[in-house]
């Protein structure tokens, strides 16, 4: 008996942003999910790349090092990432991996895309 | 066990709570059924019917079975099947069930009448379970054995 | 609700080593945390600690194998909520000496995984591991109850 809550990941465009929205656990279940959302919209040039998150209730360290992994090549492919939609709780243990330092955490997703605007 | 290779996709899982007889911890038992019994795929209605009945069981379990004596422990186990959804609830008490109390629906008239408005929590339990079944725990104590079944 | 002195609060669960279920245990621990007045806001940490602990049993412990168990006592000791994980000791494990910084990891200087004891160690008041004489590891954590911050202890 599987018990995750699958991660549904899609993507879409909006204002020259690539959003990949997730919503479920993130987890080590996700690792293909994630990675092949963020190799779709970069093969299709994204600049910008959001990872929208909806309040998800489980992101632990498995998931957390999938999120490192994309923020590896984020730098190498010298794309700007940020992230939306996380609880106060999971936006504290982004600062406290560090990962605040390669991604810029925003409320939501207008709050991030208004911030990608002023940057372009 | 040892040598031998394990089922690749095992029957079932099983989670086991012990809990202080202590009333306010029936809440935990169930929201332990309800976050189990959600990433299984029961619909959130049949998640409230599997809350109440737990509620219910817990409830008994502590107030009849162990007379309400903290060190004494109810025993939750809940066991996850492809189709189903088992909960066991044994307590460690030595007063056995009242037999008239498992099987009779109470009626609302009758209660009213009554000092004690309670007594309903077996029959809610029949009402929201899809079997259910009343034995005497390994440990001697009584248990009751609620079934909910996973409508795809 | 409080819970008085005299009470034994504790708790004790026990689960198979298979991901996913450690979320099973985190919702019945912070029920039980929850009884106990502990504010929301440490729940959410109590709650990624007890998955990050339980993970750990699970993979390393018990080496994923589900037909070993990993078990959890939880109670209330001095105001402080002291929490073992203990699994079956297929393998011991300890924490890497020097954990790689996220630049390193970032740099692809090694995996980017083995955060779980990091995550552990900042979000709780104590954490470390016991010893014991038979086999298993046994893992405890603890959190400061605060006086004057009781939630109602009802969701």
């Amino acid at each position: 008996m599987m018990l995750e809550d699958e991660l549904t990941v899609s993507t879409r465009e909006c204002d020259g942003v690539a959003i990949i929205d997730l919503s479920g656990d993130v987890t080590t279940f996700a690792e293909e999910k994630i990675n092949n959302a963020y190799h779709e919209v970069t093969s299709k040039g994204a600049r910008h790349v959001l990872l929208n998150f909806r309040q998800n209730d489980y992101i632990n360290s498995a998931g957390i090092a999938i999120l490192i992994g994309i923020v590896t090549e984020v730098t190498r492919n010298e794309q700007k990432l940020a992230v939306s939609g996380l609880s106060p709780h999971f936006q504290k243990i982004f600062r406290m991996v560090g990962l605040a330092q390669y991604a810029e955490i925003y409320q939501d997703e207008e709050e991030a895309l208004a911030a990608f605007k002023r940057q372009a | 066990m040892s040598g031998e290779t394990p089922p690749r996709d095992p029957v079932e899982r099983v989670i086991e709570l012990r809990l202080p007889s202590k009333l306010g911890y029936e809440r935990v038992a169930m929201d332990t059924a309800s976050s189990l019994a959600r990433r299984m795929g029961f619909q959130p209605d049949r998640v409230e019917s599997l809350k109440t009945a737990v509620s219910e069981a817990v409830t008994n379990a502590i107030e009849h079975g162990n007379e309400h004596d903290a060190a004494m422990k109810v025993v939750v186990l809940l066991t996850a099947r492809a189709g189903e959804l088992i909960v066991d609830v044994a307590d460690q008490g030595r007063k056995p069930f009242d037999h008239n109390q498992t099987i009779r629906r109470p009626v609302i008239e009758e209660v009213l009448e009554q000092d004690d408005k309670g007594g309903w929590g077996i029959w809610l339990i029949r009402e929201l379970m899809d079997e259910v079944e009343f034995s005497t725990a390994p440990s001697g104590g009584n248990q009751i054995r609620m079934v909910i079944h996973l409508e795809q | 609700m409080n819970t008085p002195a005299c009470s034994p609060a504790s708790l004790e669960l026990s689960l198979p080593s298979e991901l996913g279920y450690e979320v099973i245990a985190r919702d019945a621990v912070a029920a039980f945390a929850c009884r106990l007045g502990i504010p929301a806001e440490r729940i959410e940490d109590l709650k990624t600690v007890l998955c990050e602990a339980c993970i750990n049993a699970m993979e390393h412990g018990n080496s994923l194998d589900p037909g070993l168990r990993v078990q959890i006592f939880c109670r209330i000791e001095a105001e402080r909520l002291v929490v073992e994980v203990l699994d079956q000791g297929v393998s011991r494990y300890t924490a890497a000496p020097t954990p790689l910084s996220i630049g390193e990891k970032v740099a692809g200087q090694g995996s980017a995984r083995g955060m779980g004891l990091l995550l552990i160690s900042q979000l709780c008041d104590e954490a470390g591991f016991v010893t014991r004489s038979g086999p298993g590891n046994c893992f405890r954590f603890a959190f400061h109850r605060q006086p004057g911050h009781c939630s109602s202890g009802d969701r």
